[in-house]
């Protein structure tokens, strides 16, 4: 929970100055590593429960009351064709802000642990591999060098892009 | 700054006025009493010329005196109010409109604007040329020659002003009411008043010390001379007193009044003989003198009316005396006091979390078990449930104004198309939610053109079919078990079944061979893209439209049904929440999770056990009614076992009634409706969210769209009542 405070204090420190190097939450998934550009990220809170929207695509994972607002939770994982992400100890929700018909919608994302706050310039960031990465392409914004190692980042408005998500939902709904 | 200000209130009372008109215009003919119709578009005009000339805006007041000349001649039935006249009128209407609105983006009377003017002054022109009746206005425009006084009777009127020290400050220059008081009749005497001008270092440039005493020849009424004063009356004292003329003429006003109980002040207004202002300015000093002279009652209105001038003695006594006649009697009037929207939203929004606050604050009360305390948040949450309905009220308004708006449409676009169409209007005082009729006056828009484009014949074919030669609209609107019901229905072609299915078929939307329900051939229209229209107006036909109606119904938890009768005509029935902030509900538990019911649409609950009439057809026996159920576990597909004992919720909406089955009651609570957001648009049978106090968050069933839902999945078929259609 501590730890939590200090990131989001960090989160809300780093946003304004974010610019020149660009900062990026990482955060484990199916034990994978990923990164998403914090610009987008409004907070990150611990799991809490959630109550379940019937008749919907498995990623949305169903809906939070975060300080009065309703705000949806999507399991990203499912979103990329894996398993459904288990609730455990360390399971915390991003809350993210996304474009969505030149407004912003609020969603969250249910990750398994939040570790840090990279920073990564911006040669050491490559595009995304056209081919071999299991995830779709237009969902990957970049790739980063991290000390050695090559972390995915997301492109947070195509992989939550509520209007894809939205009419996902159709083609789930009338196919019966 | 504050001359902006007042610029602004002009254009906020000069786009009421037009309003007014408007409506007037479109509700004249066809009326057997014009008069109060016909005074109500001369005044809007008349209100809006005295204004504009405050602010210099002589294009508005010169085209409004044409526009109001002519208005002036229908009133004194020199003319007659033809559907020519009213057409021309409705365009001098909408360039008056459009003059308001070139004054507000800052650019007065641009050119084109200019000559639009001057064209529909020039069709104006004919009509101020009397047919027979005095000679009357050879030049309409400028000055004021039609009089309805004769001349030897017409004396001066006396206006004495004494400007108040704030009038520079505030942007208003003495000198632009002499000039406006120029365009009323003749100044005939002037005499400027300066004794107030102190000398020295004592005077302030930016200090009015002016005042004037002025004799004007004019057959304007008192009212329109005091309007020339409205912006400074409150901090000047102006006396405007009549010419000696009118004081006969002004006891017989008083003297032919109807017989009604008046107080003398309501007397004399109603004579004509002082404007509603003065009195209200006399009553105040009334009610003041008397606070500080110690005594109940102060002067008398009629000596303080007297005194001041505002009134010649004699008319104050006829007044007195038509008084004495009857007893005083408060006027009961209404009151309406403006609020801007978004304060309103504001409060509703506030509202809403007071109800959550509220709804946590009794969970936690419960748990203390503290008697006292359980006892506070009972009333404090009667409390915020009074404020809740109230504030919800004030959101309330009437869906006249939106409906009235159609009548303009239905008359240009038939006019257009050449069918002659009687627009009907029910139910225009019904209440709803402001923000609901925001959204709805597009989607009727397209439903009121398709309904005159496709729906009403065209003449040949209305006479064809033995149909009267006007074709029928109607608007109507009615409350309905906790929601409104609006329907526009139409006497025209109806759908045509067998192009819908064909068009349909074309587009693949149904298979060849299928033979749907009629219900089901309506809803095709509702189809992106569905057009059974040959050629393409520029009305419709474009197949945009329905389904874009639909959509916005949907988005305001609505439901819209069709119903219709090749050759008779269509009715479109849309039904809607009363408001979208908050509701009664009634929660439901299924499986781990809680639902909402409107408890509106509750009508009882019961154990599923000993109603069930048939497992297998989904129908329970209540008190000898076979009503369909449907299993919300079934419909959301949760996959597990039911509680032994499950309980069933009776809803009824429209004219439909059905079981929903549960896992358990958990009672009533007010439910603060939160949005899903456009993540859930596709969602069905859930129409939102909502809070609860414990924090969790339940989802609002939307019932209409969940039986539909559970129609398709062909688990419940649904009751029908006998002779009325079925929804879904």
């Amino acid at each position: 929970m501590a730890d939590l405070m200090q990131l989001n204090k960090r989160l809300s420190q780093t946003a304004a100055t974010a610019e020149k190097r660009g900062q990026f939450l990482a955060f484990t998934l199916g034990g994978e590593m990923f990164a998403m550009d914090i610009r987008s990220i409004k907070e990150v809170i611990q799991f809490v429960s959630l109550t379940e929207v019937p008749l919907v695509p498995d990623f949305i994972r169903g809906v939070i009351n975060l300080r009065g607002s309703v705000v949806p939770v999507i399991d990203i994982s499912v979103r990329f064709g894996r398993t459904v992400t288990e609730i455990g100890r360390r399971t915390c929700i991003v809350i993210v802000e996304v474009d969505y018909n030149e407004e912003s919608s609020v969603l969250g994302i249910l990750v398994d642990s939040v570790s840090e706050v990279l920073e990564i310039g911006e040669s050491e960031i490559e595009p995304a591999p056209s081919f071999g990465s299991s995830l779709r392409a237009d969902f990957i914004a970049g790739v980063g060098k991290v000390n050695g190692k090559f972390i995915i980042i997301l492109s947070v408005n195509r992989v939550l892009s509520v209007d894809e998500m939205a009419s996902i939902g159709v083609s789930h709904d009338t196919n019966e | 700054m504050d001359l902006d200000k007042a610029k602004q209130t002009f254009i906020i009372e000069a786009q009421e006025l037009l309003g007014a008109m408007e409506e007037a215009l479109l509700t004249v003919e066809g009326q057997a009493d014009q008069a109060e119709a016909v005074n109500a578009m001369f005044r809007a005009v008349h209100t809006i010329k005295g204004s504009a000339g405050l602010f210099g805006l002589d294009g508005i007041v010169h085209f409004s005196h044409t526009v109001e000349s002519v208005m002036d001649r229908v009133r004194s039935h020199q003319l007659s109010l033809s559907s020519a006249l009213v057409s021309l009128v409705l365009e001098c209407h909408d360039h008056l409109s459009q003059m308001i609105a070139d004054l507000q983006g800052g650019d007065p009377e641009p050119p084109a604007s200019r000559e639009v003017g001057q064209g529909l002054v020039n069709r104006l022109l004919p009509f101020l040329e009397g047919k027979g009746v005095e000679a009357g206005s050879a030049a309409p425009v400028v000055s004021r020659q039609t009089s309805k006084v004769p001349e030897s009777e017409q004396g001066s009127w006396h206006i004495s002003a004494r400007f108040g020290a704030d009038v520079l400050r505030n942007g208003m220059d003495p000198l632009s009411f002499i000039r406006f008081l120029g365009t009323l009749g003749t100044i005939i005497h002037m005499a400027p008043f300066v004794d107030g001008l102190p000398g020295g270092e004592a005077f302030d440039p930016e200090t009015c010390y002016y005042g004037f005493e002025l004799d004007l020849e004019t057959d304007a009424d008192r009212q329109t001379i005091e309007d020339v004063f409205e912006f400074v009356r409150e901090d000047s004292r102006i006396r405007i007193i009549p010419p000696h003329s009118k004081v006969e003429e002004y006891i017989q006003l008083i003297r032919d009044l109807p017989e009604e109980e008046r107080l003398l002040g309501e007397t004399l207004v109603a004579g004509g003989s002082i404007t509603a202002k003065d009195l209200e300015e006399c009553l105040q000093r009334q009610k003041q003198e008397s606070y500080e002279g110690g005594s109940v009652q102060g002067r008398l209105l009629g000596t303080i009316l007297i005194e001041d001038q505002a009134v010649p003695p004699p008319v104050v006594a006829a007044a007195l005396d038509k008084q004495k006649k009857f007893q005083e009697r408060q006027a009961h009037e209404l009151k309406v006091v403006k609020v801007q929207a978004d304060k309103l939203d504001k409060l509703v929004d506030l509202v809403g979390e007071l109800v959550i606050a509220g709804a946590t604050a009794k969970v936690l009360a419960g748990q203390t078990r503290d008697d006292r305390m359980m006892e506070s948040t009972a009333i404090i949450n009667n409390l915020v449930e009074a404020i809740r309905d109230t504030a919800l009220g004030l959101r309330m308004v009437q869906i006249g104004e939106t409906f009235n708006r159609f009548r303009r449409i239905v008359r240009d676009v038939s006019k257009e198309l050449g069918k002659s169409i009687d627009l009907e209007i029910h139910g225009a005082e019904t209440e709803l939610d402001k923000s609901i009729v925001e959204k709805l006056s597009d989607p009727l828009m397209h439903i009121v053109r398709n309904s005159i484009d496709h729906g009403i014949e065209p003449l040949e074919i209305r006479k064809a079919r033995g149909k009267p030669d006007a074709g029928t609209l109607s608007l109507n609107a009615s409350h309905e078990s906790g929601s409104i019901l609006i329907e526009v229905s139409d006497d025209g072609g109806g759908l045509n079944r067998s192009k819908i299915l064909a068009k349909a078929m074309e587009r693949g939307l149904i298979s060849a061979g299928s033979a749907p329900s009629d219900q089901e051939v309506c809803n095709l229209i509702f189809e992106p893209g569905f057009s059974t229209a040959d050629s393409v107006s520029n009305l419709s036909g474009r197949g945009v439209g329905m389904d874009v109606v639909r959509r916005n119904i949907d988005e305001l938890r609505g439901n819209i049904e069709i119903e219709t009768e090749e050759g008779l005509g269509t009715n479109i029935r849309i039904r809607l929440p009363l408001t979208l902030a908050i509701i009664d509900g009634f929660r439901v538990g299924v499986n781990h999770a809680s639902y909402v019911v409107p408890l509106d649409m509750v009508i009882e609950c019961l154990d599923l056990g000993p109603f069930l009439e048939s497992e297998e057809n989904h129908l329970i026996n209540l008190r000898g009614e076979v009503l369909p159920f449907l299993r919300l576990r079934e419909v959301f597909r949760i996959n597990e076992e039911p509680p032994q004992r499950e309980r069933v919720v009776v809803v009824q909406y429209g004219e439909t009634r059905a079981g929903l089955v549960v896992d358990k009651l958990l009672g009533e609570f007010q439910a603060v409706i939160k949005p899903l957001g456009g993540l859930f648009r596709q969602i069905r049978g859930i129409g939102g969210s909502t809070i609860l106090g414990s924090g969790e968050v339940a989802l609002i069933l939307d019932v209409p769209q969940l039986v539909q839902l559970a129609t398709e999945q062909k688990h419940a078929p649904l009751k029908r009542l006998p002779a009325l259609p079925v929804i879904g």
